[in-house]
């Protein structure tokens, strides 16, 4: 059992949250050495960075503010794999991006990396969209169970092959909005 | 030793795991091909294959097959043993196994925890993973 603050200072407590893997002070860190390294990379261009939602709304948000060249934003969602009884046919996307790509310098913004299937069906709808470059950024890479390989620009951590929660990542859509990342065990989790 | 096309590979999974990768792969649209390929590791003096290994599914996408396994991990000692056999004998050919924790994990990940028991099954079994 472990404790979180939440916004309105109020102590809520979530069975089956572990130890801390990346600390509030870690993450921050390692976003405004990416920020740095993309702006130099860059340096003298526009950026259209690329949220994949939802997962990557936090670190998103972080490392644009980290930029300092030019960038505008925009997001994507896809439908997600799941149960027989509530997964239909093929995965489709939910929101697709405002902005044309054609010519821009896109780089898509993640906060995981397992398989890599989402990743990919992204980057193949997003190539045929003619951008000048296109790259990807993940907070967060788990190689181990890759299936689909994907060139990855930009890499916040390596990360264990556990299951976690926090800053983006969640359990039925709870728990996204630790300012941390924690291991955390589903077969404790309240239900 | 080459490897054996498998003209007629079965029509129906070994096992609920697998008939549940095979959605996966359908719906983020990864062509994928079931048990196509038997590659022998080992043979006889007269040249009879004495053991072999047939990956379960075959990316042609990734060129890379891969092999699922419930069992728990202190069991899989053979499969792992055939996977290394597999690196020896065709070290151009990528393998993937993915095991039962892998597979609890990925289940989780898609909001399937009531459904991993029956998809898993008794991870002492012995040829429930094919």
């Amino acid at each position: 059992m472990a404790t979180m603050k939440t916004a309105e200072g109020q102590l809520e407590s979530s069975s089956g949250l572990g130890e801390v893997i990346y600390s509030e002070a870690q993450i921050r860190a390692r976003v405004a050495e990416l920020g740095a390294e993309i702006s130099h990379d860059y340096e003298g261009l526009e950026l259209c960075l690329i949220g994949i939602l939802k997962g990557a709304l936090f670190f998103l948000a972080d490392l644009m503010r980290a930029l300092t060249i030019p960038s505008i934003v925009d997001f994507m969602a896809i439908s997600r794999f799941g149960p027989p009884s509530n997964t239909h046919g093929e995965a489709r996307l939910l929101k697709d991006l405002d902005i044309s790509l054609e010519n821009r310098h896109a780089l898509v913004i993640d906060n995981i990396v397992d398989t890599g299937f989402t990743l990919s069906y992204l980057m193949r709808a997003l190539q045929a969209r003619n951008p000048a470059s296109l790259e990807v950024c993940v907070f967060l890479n788990r190689p181990r169970r890759r299936l689909i390989d994907l060139p990855l620009k930009y890499i916040g951590f390596e990360a264990p092959d556990e299951f976690m929660v926090g800053y983006g990542l969640g359990l039925d859509e709870r728990l996204r909005q630790l300012p941390y990342i924690a291991y955390f065990d589903p077969e404790q989790k309240d239900s | 030793m080459r490897p054996i096309d498998n003209p007629n590979p079965p029509s129906d999974f070994a096992h609920p795991i697998e008939a549940e990768f095979a959605r996966l792969l359908d719906f983020y649209r990864i062509p994928w091909h079931y048990e196509p390929k038997t590659f022998p590791l080992a043979e006889d003096p007269e040249g009879n294959i004495t053991e072999a290994f047939t990956p379960d599914f075959y990316l042609p996408s990734q060129d890379l097959y891969v092999e699922l396994t419930t069992r728990k991990q202190a069991l899989i000692t053979e499969k792992n043993g055939k996977i290394r056999a597999m690196k020896e004998h065709y070290p151009e050919i990528k393998v993937k196994l993915l095991n039962r924790r892998d597979m609890e994990t990925m289940l989780v990940k898609y909001g399937m925890v009531e459904e991993t028991p029956n998809l898993i099954g008794n991870p002492n079994g012995n040829n429930e993973d094919g």
